[in-house]
């Protein structure tokens, strides 16, 4: 963990620690976990929801993903949804999409990693993202 | 614990016409590599026909389906040389 845009959701992935001025919901925490994953879905135009870190991934799928990216050297914001469950339920009832990990660009979800991997092997994912 | 069989099953199931292969890449009946072709995909994205196939598989991706690597194909791009 060497930069804070590796935290997990709630803290991060946004530079700014305050957190986001959301409406007053009636399931509290689970709201306000949904509305902070997408302020940073909204925030950061390539941000990687996974197992693990990038520099630590744990999982297969996830260390594909970022190793990927990290070859087209493209920046992104990357969480990690392990340290709390609720994450990934959110993550999910958000995107539609069951697994991780969970590419989103400019707001919309590419893909996981069988979605990345064949935009990468097709020169699609390099230039969806330059 | 969900077999390949199982798994193409049920895919085939919901959506007409389909073709899955389905095989257990570990042994372990918990992660699954499947090839779908299926003329439903015809028109859609990636990811659309990939949570058609998600869907079939509810609730048990993410649970006893821990892991399902997936390629997805409409029957024109597999006939076209």
């Amino acid at each position: 963990m060497s930069s804070s845009q590796f935290d997990p959701i709630p803290m991060a992935p946004t530079e700014d620690p305050a957190p986001a001025a959301a409406p007053p919901a009636p399931d509290g925490e689970a709201n306000a976990i949904r509305d902070a994953i997408r302020e940073a879905i909204a925030e950061h135009d390539v941000i990687l929801f996974m197992k693990g870190t990038p520099e630590a991934p744990a999982c297969g799928f996830s260390a594909r993903t970022v190793a990927i990216l990290q070859s087209l050297e493209v920046p992104f914001a990357a969480v990690d949804i392990l340290p709390d469950p609720r994450i990934r339920q959110e993550l999910s009832a958000i995107s539609q999409w069951p697994t991780i990990p969970q590419l989103f660009h400019g707001g919309e979800l590419l893909g996981g990693c069988d979605i990345v991997t064949e935009m990468y092997e097709s020169g699609e994912l390099e230039q969806a993202l330059r | 614990m969900p077999t390949p069989h199982e798994i193409k099953q049920r895919i085939e199931a919901a959506l007409p016409g389909a073709r899955a292969e389905v095989e257990d890449t570990t042994g372990t009946a918990d992660h699954f590599r499947a090839t779908v072709t299926a003329p439903a995909f015809e028109g859609l994205s990636r990811i659309e026909q990939h949570k058609l196939v998600y869907g079939a598989l509810e609730p048990d991706i993410g649970g006893a389906i821990h892991a399902l690597a997936l390629k997805t194909q409409t029957p024109s791009t597999v006939e076209t040389p």
